[in-house]
């Protein structure tokens, strides 16, 4: 016995009620599968066993269970989800409920009715589904569960014979393939509003990754190991040097011997800063990834001012952007910004006091330490730190041994090695200590250019801290300690500044993956453009977007040389369609429909029965002029001639005779 | 009053709107524009649950879920398209239709050719005024399929078909299309076949014998049941012997006439004062009778003078002669 002959013998033992039914069953599965990812065990579990009593259910031919008896289990069933979720009203409750709702529903499909019911709740989970996951995964699963659905509903419709499955599939698939070109037009076209419509559950977002408003040792470096993307750019022109790419974020100004955090905003008030900036702005988009926090990053300079549609974007007194909510969408934005700049030359020393401070009874040997190294100006002070960093046995290192009370003490006399952080925050300490106004600044530095589709993405890996210190008549500037230590991280990369593990110990793999040229990394660019461009186009076609897109499509259909093309192609097709249509009836049946339609005008209608000898019988009836009679004698032998003789199959004949028919018309008039 | 406006007002906007017209001649091709189409209850369901869908990917923000949405949307709009097209240019013809007694159900035949390149699938039929169609048919490409549509009838004469229906809700069942069809097919209705009528005027005028009940005097033996035979001639005791559950067949007594066997079947020499509809009611029994019996019999109506004979022409002729007296000059 083969397994053809078993598979047949299958197919024959299932009535057709039975195979629809089991068509369903998969179809439902389909849908739920990728909800058991993160469904509480126990709902999986519930919706696999119910899928299966009901497919036992089919195959043996019973009795649905009655009311009775699932009325209790579905209330027992929602009892579980609340208490899996504490409510019944949250998204993720929400979609445990429909789950159970389904796999119960199937349990209780009686007439065709309920068969819509499942389908559309199916197509409801489908899309609840992409609260979890929307990659370009998802979207082929989505095609082929819409397929399968769609498979099910047509199944039920077949009154009479009903086709084999595959071609069933295939006429589903039609139609998905048919609903495509519309779909694409209302994905682009259809107004999109700026949502939430109501205030989502508090579930609706998830814990992120990335940069937060305080600095202590130890959290950078905790960011460096995420591959996580930050945000991506796109720059309008060339892009500016990897040693220019400083991602401004949060500025750190308050120390208290451990943690750097803001300024305190009350003893801050909001000033007019000036801003000289010179040479032309680098414009650039920013695609920003949810980060559940306010702050906004932009290469460094840019502002004062930023202006994102829909959003009220702050900034304060050290020019950092924040939104007024939390970003949990990604985010898109445009900014100019200058790579040269001067930030507030003229401040007063009152102004700057808040730079200066340092606190009390941390560090002795740090303040001392600055005492000697001070010059007499702020320049030569920060570039005597930097060389001490440089010429001195300083590391860069992503895991720092743990350090004291007196932190920077211990950085700077005794492990001597960190993470940009340590670096940052101990270069700002001995520069108030040397009476220089400085503070920490904390973004990202660099990123990956993706040659595929010019975007830079900038991870979270490239979390980066750096300093400012202000100088007289040049107000604040940029200094970067790391860069003393490992000119590696801020030319290229993380991964170059550090000591590299080769990946299973085989070191042309580690080749493999740093060499930009090798066909690994250029699959990487490609699936990265892919994702980017999936999340550009597809999931953040917002209501700006759309409106850019729209603008930029009218533009192009605006033009006057694509609007004569289109015309033209539209053209075509006319022409084409109606030369088709005219192609279609034979020339000699439409010469004989016309000549029937030119006596029916005279009362003398061809019967749907009637040959043209019974016809021409009862034209010779009616009252005519001769020459008339004589045309339609001739025209109608030569049609039956034509159409029924021998000599009409000759092609000259027959297009003498078409031709003499088509004189002989007019005068049968 | 007000109720007969309006059904006038909607029957004329239905006739406007859905291009209700008479019978026409031979094939008829459903073009396009003769085929009508609104969402069903499921259509209008899976309308709300796209709205739905599409207030939760707004909410949510989901690019995917405006995707499927979209998707989902523009698959019914398919839908829509490929049920008008299941329906679209199929070409119906009339085929045959038997006569039929008064009372009976007459039977239509129609074929529906499909002469495109996809096979069509769920295609129901019905007369219009029978409500929802409740036959169905799936015609294969180019291949035909033949329907027999019942239609009760109420009186003789022609009965011309009523309007036909066809509706298909195929391939997803959102849509409901349909197209109306007029066939040119009629059917005769013969008049009903009196019940308890009395026996065969044996011999039109007075004979020897006496009067009417020659021909059940006598008993001639038994054969076969036919339909119409009155249930106190069964013959109850051969019956018995053979339980037609178990195959035996019913079987009636057969009664020989007298030596006078001229049946004449006369229109005229019922009584004056009866209903003329149960004259010829009366007529069509007895000729029933005189053909079961095989009794050659002449007959008289109107016009029509047939001479004795015995047969299925002569049947025919008579009983459409019955049916159509009175309407022939139409």
């Amino acid at each position: 016995m083969n397994t053809p002959g078993l598979l047949t013998r299958a197919r024959a033992s299932l009535t057709r009620d039975k195979s629809d039914t089991l068509l369903l069953l998969i179809a439902a599965l389909m849908v739920l599968a990728p909800h058991f990812l993160h469904l509480p065990l126990w709902v999986s579990l519930t919706s696999c066993v119910t899928l299966l009593w009901r497919a036992r259910i089919t195959m043996q031919g019973k009795r649905m269970p009655p009311l009775w008896l699932l009325l209790p289990i579905s209330i027992i069933a929602m009892a579980g989800v609340y208490r899996s979720f504490h409510t019944l009203l949250g998204r993720d409750s929400g979609v445990a409920m429909l789950a159970l709702l389904l796999t119960f529903k199937l349990l209780e499909m009686h007439a065709r009715r309920d068969l819509f019911v499942v389908i559309f709740l199916s197509l409801f989970l489908l899309l609840t589904n992409f609260f979890y996951s929307q990659t370009l995964l998802t979207a082929g699963a989505m095609m082929v569960t819409l397929t399968v659905l769609l498979t099910a509903q047509m199944s039920f419709q077949y009154t009479g014979a009903v086709p084999p499955l595959l071609r069933r599939l295939r006429a589903a698939a039609t139609v998905v393939v048919l609903a495509a070109p519309l779909a694409l037009l209302m994905f682009i076209g259809f107004p999109r509003l700026q949502g939430p419509l109501w205030g989502l559950p508090g579930d609706a977002h998830s814990a992120h990754t990335g940069m937060t408003d305080t600095m202590a040792p130890g959290s950078v470096s905790a960011l460096a190991t995420s591959d996580e993307l930050a945000f991506r750019v796109r720059f309008k022109g060339p892009v500016p040097d990897q040693s220019q790419l400083y991602w401004r974020g949060i500025v750190l100004s308050d120390y208290d011997g451990r943690t750097w955090t803001r300024i305190n905003r009350r003893r801050l008030p909001r000033e007019h800063i000036e801003i000289q900036a010179s040479g032309t702005a680098v414009s650039h988009e920013i695609t920003l990834e949810p980060t559940g926090k306010r702050w906004l990053f932009a290469l460094e300079l840019s502002g004062p001012d930023m202006d994102i549609p829909g959003q009220t974007v702050n900034s304060s007194n050290e020019l950092e952007f924040s939104t007024y909510a939390n970003i949990s969408e990604r985010l898109r934005y445009e900014t100019h910004a200058w790579l040269n700049f001067r930030i507030h030359a003229n401040a007063t020393p009152e102004q700057l006091q808040p730079w200066l401070a340092l606190p009390p009874g941390f560090n002795p040997r740090t303040l001392e330490l600055a005492r000697q190294l001070r010059q007499p100006s702020g320049l030569a002070s920060s570039q005597a730190v930097l060389d001490m960093f440089r010429k001195q046995p300083f590391s860069y290192t992503l895991e720092p041994p743990l350090l004291g009370r007196d932190a920077v003490d211990d950085f700077l006399f005794n492990s001597r090695a960190g993470f940009c952080e340590h670096y940052a925050g101990a270069y700002v300490v001995l520069m108030r200590a040397m009476g220089v106004p400085a503070r920490v600044v904390t973004g990202y530095q660099g990123g990956e250019l993706n040659p595929v589709d010019g975007y830079l993405s900038v991870r979270q890996s490239d979390a980066h801290a750096w300093a400012e210190i202000w100088l007289p008549g040049a107000g604040w500037k940029r200094v970067d300690p790391t860069g003393a230590v490992a000119p590696e991280r801020i030319r290229s990369n993380l991964a170059h500044a550090l000591p590299q593990q080769a990946p299973f110990g085989f070191t042309p793999l580690l080749e493999l993956e740093n060499d930009p040229h090798s066909w690994l990394a250029q699959l990487r660019f490609q699936i990265a453009a892919l994702n980017n461009a999936w999340n550009q186009w597809v999931l953040d076609y917002n209501p700006d977007r759309q409106r850019s897109f729209l603008e930029e499509l009218g533009a192009a259909f605006g033009h006057p040389a694509s609007m004569a093309g289109l015309a033209l192609a539209a053209g075509l097709v006319w022409w084409w369609q109606r030369r088709r249509g005219q192609m279609q009836p034979d020339p000699l049946d439409a010469l004989y429909q016309a000549f029937c339609r030119q006596q029916a005008r005279y009362g003398v209608t061809r019967a749907p029965h009637e040959g043209p000898l019974s016809y021409a019988a009862r034209l010779r009836a009616v009252p005519a002029s001769s020459e008339k009679r004589a045309a339609m004698e001739q025209f109608l032998d030569l049609y039956g001639a034509l159409k029924y003789g021998v000599a009409g199959a000759a092609s000259q004949h027959r297009r003498a005779g078409l031709q003499k028919l088509k004189t002989l018309l007019p005068l049968c008039r | 009053m007000l109720p007969a406006l309006k059904r006038r007002i909607q029957g004329a906007t239905n006739k406007w709107l859905f291009q209700l017209r008479d019978s026409e001649p031979g094939e008829v091709v459903l073009v396009m524009r003769r085929v009508f189409i609104l969402p069903t209850k499921a259509g209008l369901g899976f309308a709300v649950l796209l709205l739905l869908m599409l207030i939760g990917s707004l909410n949510y923000n989901l690019g995917l879920g405006f995707a499927l949405t979209f998707f989902a949307g523009s698959c019914a709009v398919v839908d829509m398209l490929l049920t008008a097209k299941n329906l679209a240019m199929l070409a119906l013809a009339p085929g045959r239709a038997q006569p039929v007694f008064a009372g009976e159900e007459a039977l239509f035949e129609l074929h529906v050719a499909n002469r495109s390149k996809r096979d069509r699938f769920g295609v129901w039929l019905g007369f219009q005024q029978l409500g929802e169609p409740r036959n169905v048919t799936d015609v294969a490409v180019g291949g035909s399929s033949a329907v027999v549509l019942a239609c009760p009838t109420g009186e003789r004469g022609w009965l011309t078909a009523p309007r036909v229906r066809l509706v298909t809700r195929f391939p997803l069942g959102l849509f409901r299309a349909w197209s109306y069809w007029r066939p040119d097919l009629k059917a005769l209705v013969y008049p009903f076949p009196e019940q308890d009528a009395p026996p065969l005027p044996m011999s039109g005028a007075a004979s020897e014998d006496g009067h009417g009940t020659v021909g059940l005097d006598n008993f001639a033996g038994i054969r076969n049941y036919q339909p119409g035979d009155p249930m106190r001639h069964l013959a109850w005791r051969q019956i018995a012997r053979h339980d037609p559950s178990v195959g035996g067949q019913l079987v009636t007594k057969h009664f020989d006439g007298g030596a006078v066997a001229e049946l004449r079947l006369d229109f005229a020499e019922l009584p004056w004062n009866m209903d003329l509809e149960q004259k010829l009611s009366r007529m069509t029994r007895w000729v029933l009778e005189a053909e079961q019996r095989s009794l050659p019999y002449s007959f008289r109506l109107a016009q029509h003078d047939f001479g004795p004979a015995l047969g299925d022409a002569h049947r025919a002729a008579c009983l459409r002669a019955l049916a159509l007296f009175g309407q022939e000059a139409a």
